[in-house]
């Protein structure tokens, strides 16, 4: 699946701006990272994108389909939130079921059929063994995979993640790097992931879209980005990163 | 040297003003035999004010729990005019005297009230029967679940509710698959503190029942009823009942905190 925004804008309360006539494409299984600094507008783009918040103008396509009013649940995006959001009085078998067990009707799997792609899952991310365990009992890496299982369990079109390492120490935050970006290759999914770490997302994307106070400064691979900085701002954060 | 010196009035202080007073109840009522107790609980005006009182708690318990639930989620999830003002509102009936509460009900519902003097037409009358019980017991009652609730509701849960959001689940799956788990036993806590207010309500309901005996009377209302008229032993049985009452949802109390960790032993 591929998408596609188109001049999207976004204030709160009248304010100014925090998404200023923003546009980007994510081609199919593609991996783009968006860059910026603390209040550059990065979760509320993404939000915008999973239907969590809706736009005051533009569009979102999905393979040319108009979805910029279609509600967060009708969307198929799987989300990784920073702090992982999981249900903590579900088991993590449970959480990682959840996406499948809300389907209705027809659409709704049968419950041995779940149980065995919930077994899957957990092997995809090396976690068959701890089913039973709740989210308290998992340390912070753990609860990161069992939150992007979830997300994979609902077959996404898209896969977005917000800070999703921002909370895991420098060890486990290069393992989970390279272990997300695996899986999201596995998938063949589209995605999209929110970060200020410059490392990070050079060492993660096919592509950075680099944002400032509600702008997309650039969009590149980290090569051409590393080659010529479109912006000063580009430039400095990028030296500032390194 | 302190500590002990400090328990030690502690204990003098729970026994002087809670044991001693609580033990004489039951002594007092079971003086004469436990077969005078028997018969006075068993008096038809006392039996159908224990009825009265179960009947009203039984009304009030699940409208408190929806609409505490529906006004802790609305403040906690939405930002909406006049929000503020519902969170003052609700700690209001903590503010005023139950006296008073009675009062407002009656000049606003009785018969010479613009609510109660709309409806007399119709042969509706809204005091001095079960009705007007029920109303002024809500709102007595209605701050505990909110009170309860809302604070868990404002610091957990946020995120669970978008995450299930975007996994597809309707707002009825995410309120009883993600936050109604999280909020189950504040909830039961505010409902059993509700409970147990509208069993020993007195000002208020004593304004609005209209005293009518065998009818209107409940518990408190008819231990007060009966000691006036010099029934001690009445007075002290029916007495004995409200304190069973108050009993089960002090042990109801207690079991919650023992299986709610964050409730502990302080609360
Ligand atoms: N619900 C909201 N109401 C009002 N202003 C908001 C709201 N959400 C975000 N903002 C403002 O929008 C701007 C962008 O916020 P956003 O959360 O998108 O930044 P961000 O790039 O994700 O930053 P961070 O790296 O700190 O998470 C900020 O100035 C923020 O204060
Ligand atoms: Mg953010």
């Amino acid at each position: 699946m591929s998408l596609r925004i188109e001049n999207l804008s976004k204030s709160f309360d009248g304010g100014t701006s925090v998404l200023d006539d923003v546009s980007l494409t994510v081609a199919e299984g593609e991996f783009v990272a968006l860059l910026g600094p603390s209040g550059s507008g990065k979760t509320t783009l993404l939000n915008a994108i999973s239907g969590l918040l809706s736009p005051d103008r533009g569009r979102i396509l999905l393979d040319g389909e108009d979805i910029t009013h279609l509600p967060a649940g009708k969307r198929r995006f799987g989300m990784v939130f920073q702090s992982y959001a999981l249900f903590r009085h579900m088991s993590v078998a449970q959480n990682v079921e959840f996406g499948l067990r809300v389907l209705k009707g027809a659409e709704r799997p049968s419950k041995s059929a779940r149980r065995a792609r919930v077994a899957e899952l957990l092997d995809l991310i090396e976690m068959g063994d701890l089913g039973d365990r709740y989210p308290a009992q998992l340390s912070g890496g753990q609860q990161q995979r069992v939150a992007m299982a979830r997300a994979l369990a609902i077959d996404p079109r898209l896969l977005l993640l917000d800070e999703p390492f921002s909370a895991l120490d420098a060890q486990v935050r290069q393992t989970l790097r390279a272990s997300v970006r695996e899986l999201q290759r596995k998938v063949g999914v589209a995605a999209i992931l929110v970060t200020h770490d410059q490392t990070e997302a050079f060492a993660i994307a096919d592509r950075v879209a680099v944002m400032n106070e509600g702008l997309i400064d650039q969009i590149g691979s980290p090569e051409e980005l590393r080659a010529a900085p479109a912006t000063p701002f580009v430039r400095s954060f990028l030296e500032a990163g390194t | 040297m302190r500590r002990p010196l400090l328990i030690a009035l502690a204990m003098l202080f729970a026994f002087a003003v809670i044991v001693l007073p609580v033990a004489a109840i039951f002594t007092r009522a079971f003086a004469e035999g436990a077969g005078v107790w028997l018969s006075a609980i068993t008096a038809p005006e006392t039996r159908a004010a224990i009825w009265l009182t179960i009947l009203t708690a039984l009304i009030v318990l699940p409208i408190n729990i929806v609409f505490g639930l529906c006004a802790a989620w609305a403040i906690a999830r939405f930002r909406f005019p006049g929000r503020r003002a519902l969170l003052i509102l609700i700690e209001i009936p903590f503010a005023i005297s139950p006296i008073v509460a009675g009062l407002c009900f009656l000049l606003v519902y009785g018969a010479y009230g613009p609510v109660g003097a709309a409806l007399q037409p119709y042969g509706l009358q809204l005091m001095f029967n079960l009705t007007g019980i029920v109303l002024v017991s809500l709102f007595v009652t209605c701050p505990f679940v909110v009170r309860e609730v809302l604070p868990v509701l404002a610091v957990t849960g946020e995120d669970e509710e978008r995450a299930a959001l975007t996994l597809g689940a309707s707002g009825w799956q995410i309120f009883s698959y993600v936050t109604f788990p999280n909020i189950t036993w504040p909830l039961l806590y505010g409902a059993i503190l509700a409970t147990a207010r509208a069993i020993g309500e007195f000002g208020a309901v004593s304004v609005v029942s209209g005293a009518i005996r065998g009818q209107t009377m409940t518990l408190p209302l008819q231990i007060e009823l009966l000691y006036n008229d010099y029934n001690t032993t009445g007075a002290f049985a029916a007495a004995t009942v409200l304190a069973l009452l108050a009993l089960v949802t002090l042990i109801l109390r207690g079991l919650i905190a023992a299986f709610h960790p964050a409730r502990g032993a302080t609360s």
